[in-house]
This record gives C-alpha cells, structure tokens and sequence, in this order.
C-alpha cells in the first residue's frame, strides 16, 4: 500500500524494541496508519484509525500541557526506558494498578500480565511501601487492585485499609468475577471494607466468546457475579475486551444487558484487544480502533448511543480512550450528557472516574430534596468507555508520555501501563518481570 | 454581603430573626425551583413575609452540584 505521511512520532521495533523515527500516514483506503522502519527488522506499518484524517485530526480536542506529574525521576535513555514518572512525561497518573498476586484461577489465552503460577504477591508491609511511595508522588491516586486475580488474596479488606489509611478513597477491583459468583457474602464483604466498585471482565454473553477468550464458559457465572454485586450495592462495570472475529458483533448485546442490570452496573468499559503479553490471538490486518468501535457501538445499538455523543480522552492523549455518559430516563430513553473533552488534570479525571462507577451513598432519613435528587441523579448516569492500549505495533511515543494509568513499581515507582506491559514479538518485556 | 445580610438578624444566642419584619424564622417546608425541578427543603422562613434564609454551605454545597448535574457541567 502506498502512503503519504502527515506528522512524525516516535515508536519502537516490534522485534527489538529500539526507539525508532515513526510516521502518521494515510494509506490509499483513507485510514491512518503509523509507519517505522526498523534498520535491522525491516519496515513496519499497522491500522491506528479506520476513518479519514479529517476525523482523526478532529478527535484531537485536547491538547494536553499543564498536567505534569509532581514528583519524577530523571529522563536519561528516553521514552519509554526512564519510567518512573520520568521528567519528560507530560500526566500526573490518574489511576494506578497494584498487582496484588501472580496468581488466577483462570488461564486464559489472552493475558496482558500473563498471570498464571503460584508466586506470592506482596506482603502487607510491602503494600503499604507502594502506597506510601503513590502518596508521595502526587497521590492520592484511584487504585485498581489488579494481579493476576486479586480476589485470590485473602486479605483484600486488609488491603483496602492500609490504602484508607493513607487517603486513597477509591478502590476498583479488577476481577474475573469468580469469586464473587461463587462465594456467598464475598461482594458484601468487599463493599463493607470499602471497595468501590467491581470492574468485572465481561467478554460477552455467549459462551463461544468466553470460551475463546477465557477458556471457560463463563456466562452464567458473570450473571451470577452481577446479581450478588447488586444484593451487596457493590457497583459493577462491565469490562469486555473487544477480539476481532470473536466479540465485536456483541457490543450491542453488551451494551443492552448493562442497561437492563442498571444502575447496579453503572456502564461498560471496552478494551480493543492489544497484542502483547500472552496472546494466543494473532494479530489480524486490520486492528479494531475508536473509530471502528464507535460505529459498531452506534450501528449495534440501533442509534440508542450516537458516535457523536463520544469524546477522547483529556488527561491522557485522545487517541487512547473515548468516553460518553447519558442519563437514563424512567421511560429507558437516554439523554446525552455534555462532553468533557475540556477535563485536562489528572486529578479531575480522579473525582470523574470515581463519580461515574463508584457506591452512591444510600439514602438516610435526613435526605432532602437536594440530597434525593443528586442520588437518583448519579443512579441514572450510564457511561460507556474505552481504552485502546499500546502494543509494539501500535505504540506511539507521544501518545505514552500522557499515559495516566500507571503500575506501581517498587523499584521504579509510577511506570505508565503500555510500557509496563509492552513485550517484543519473542514476549520479552520491557519492565514487567 | 452587606446588602444580602440585611435581610436578616442573628441576635446574640445565634437565633435568625426577619430583618423586615423583625420576628424570628421559624423552620419551614421550602420548594427551590430550577429548570422545572423542585426541591422540598427545610429552611429558616419568616412566617410573615415567607423569607427564606438559605445558609451559604447550602448555596455552595448542593444547590451547586445541583446546578452542575442540570446544566451538565
């Protein structure tokens, strides 16, 4: 294919992972590709946006600055081998994994952690080092309590203290959901130690999908996760990871079911799948990107959800996220929300994420009409989201430095998500041990 | 500030009197009207010109959020 190049980046060798020049070009079917050519491994091009330019140029409606994270480490190698927060990253971190174990009681053939295994996690002490060292560096941060499958971990509530103890105030749980299906009063006790809500992966509704994902049929477990997350009011977003060939026909059935099982579910969060980590899938021609999401979503749902109600991302680059909200009427019509492409720090996207999928208070005796109206008002906003991680192919080095999803490291300190998990072809990693 | 305290009176032991009317407000079902949604509060009214005092955490609390939710800011 030919192309003709519009802007120039930064990218690595899928092979090597050396720093490489790279090009945004558009290719002769109008999408947007990135281009690099690798001195040893040759010539490289892959799908970044299946739109024209006009569209892709538009959805850059944040152009970032005034963000930077308070506290880093010194930029020597440059990006991305310095992370740590280096001096050179230009977002504050606004939601930071901990990895609470190795361990799963799935193996899926899909993994960007390639969890699996019987390594311990990290003692308690050793925790409250990480979130001692988050404090310091510009915390309190929104904690996703990740692994492997943290649910594993009998101390979660523990977990969940120390943090509170520290000021962080919400805690995600990312989990496979087999626990709380299976363990009668797991989700009440995990909303009683103050966990903010389950972000529960959710492939589908059919059990080929999770089959082919997870390895396991796994619909009527899902079901039965969401049903004792909403007995407990433990809030739960759906988090399907999008495989081309697999799921992509499903985001409307996806998207039908989290409206029906609302507010309990307080909306989805689709993950395009990356190639990296363990990933039994091979890497199809063409990558699913926004806007190829967006017209699924849109199509899928019959217009219920419109591609315009959609922005990118303003505390991390557009190019990684789109996020839209609605209120749900008693009638099941939506109403778009306003867009908040303008939301630029870190610290706003904190108070966002945690508004639009955290507990709302329950009502009390004392509650007014304000109080009323502002809890049935949060109960009735459904968001749909997503975020399109970097792999070898795809990673675009400006997109990086904004990255605001960060692993805690304690050796490192902050280290963005795609270069913590960005693994070469062979599925050597950059960081992750 | 001036202008908006003089409608009312704090006397000494912190009781809110009508600055008109000069008699106390005594608590009172109030209904804010916004953007054709009402709120049924409980506020310090005068129960001769129906005064309603609305106390500035209020205003700036969840009168504000309130707002914010409306106008979808």
């Amino acid at each position: 294919m030919k192309f003709e190049a519009f802007s120039r980046t930064k990218s690595v060798c899928p092979h090597c992972l050396r720093v490489l020049e790279a090009e945004r070009a558009v290719g002769e079917d109008g999408c947007v590709y990135l281009l690099k050519r690798c001195p040893e491994h040759g010539e490289f091009s892959c799908l970044i946006w299946e739109g024209p330019l006009e569209e892709y140029l538009a959805w850059n409606t944040a152009p970032g600055g005034g963000n930077a994270p308070p506290v880093t480490v010194p930029a020597r190698e440059g990006c991305p081998d310095d992370c740590g927060l280096c001096s050179a990253h230009e977002s504050a971190g606004c939601c930071v994994l901990l990895e609470l174990t190795k361990r799963c009681n799935l193996n899926c053939p899909v993994c960007f952690a390639s969890a699996g295994g019987g390594e311990a996690g990290p003692t308690l002490e050793e925790l409250a080092a990480l979130y001692d060292m988050l404090a310091a560096r510009g915390g309190p941060f929104n904690i996703q309590l990740s692994g492997g499958e943290p649910t594993l971990r009998g101390d979660l509530p523990e977990i969940v203290a120390l943090g509170r103890e520290r000021g962080f105030t919400f805690f995600q749980l990312n989990t496979n959901g087999l626990r709380l299906a299976e363990e009668e009063g797991f989700a009440a006790r995990l909303r009683g130690a103050g966990v903010s809500c389950a972000f529960l992966q959710f492939d589908g509704l059919r059990d080929e999908t999770h089959l082919a994902l997870r390895g396991r049929a796994l619909a009527k477990i899902k079901r039965r996760a969401i049903r004792n997350c909403a007995l407990a009011g433990l809030p739960v977003v759906l988090v399907p990871t999008l495989a081309p060939g697999v799921n992509v026909d499903e985001i409307g059935a996806i998207l039908r079911f989290a409206l029906e099982n609302a507010p309990h579910v307080r909306g989805v969060h689709f993950q395009p799948i990356s190639y990296f980590g363990r990933c039994a899938l091979p890497a199809p021609e063409r990558r699913l990107t926004i806007p190829r999401v967006l017209r699924e979503i849109e199509a899928q749902t019959e217009g219920l959800m419109r591609r315009a109600d959609f922005a990118g991302g303003g505390a991390e680059s557009p190019y990684c996220s789109f996020h839209a909200s609605w209120r749900v009427n008693p009638d099941g019509s939506l109403r778009a929300l306003g867009r908040r492409a303008s939301c630029c720090r870190s610290a706003d996207a904190r108070d966002f994420v945690a508004g639009r999928w955290g507990a709302q208070a329950a009502p009390d005796a004392g509650e007014d009409g304000f109080d009323r109206f502002l809890r049935e008002a949060a109960e009735s906003v459904f968001t749909v989201s997503g975020m399109v991680f970097q792999d070898a192919d795809t990673l675009d080095l400006e997109r990086l430095r904004r990255c605001h999803i960060c692993e805690a490291d304690p050796g490192r300190g902050m280290v963005p998500f795609c270069a913590y998990n960005l693994t070469a072809r062979d599925g050597r990693a950059l960081y992750r041990r | 500030m001036d202008e908006q305290k003089s409608y009312y009176v704090i006397d000494p032991e912190g009781k809110l009197s009508c600055h008109k009317c000069g008699v106390p407000l005594v608590r009172s079902n109030a209904v804010f009207g916004y953007l054709d949604n009402a709120f049924p509060v409980e506020l310090p009214v005068c129960p001769k010109c129906g005064f309603v005092y609305v106390p500035e955490d209020l205003a700036m609390g969840k009168v504000l959020s309130v707002e914010k939710v409306l106008e979808d800011k």
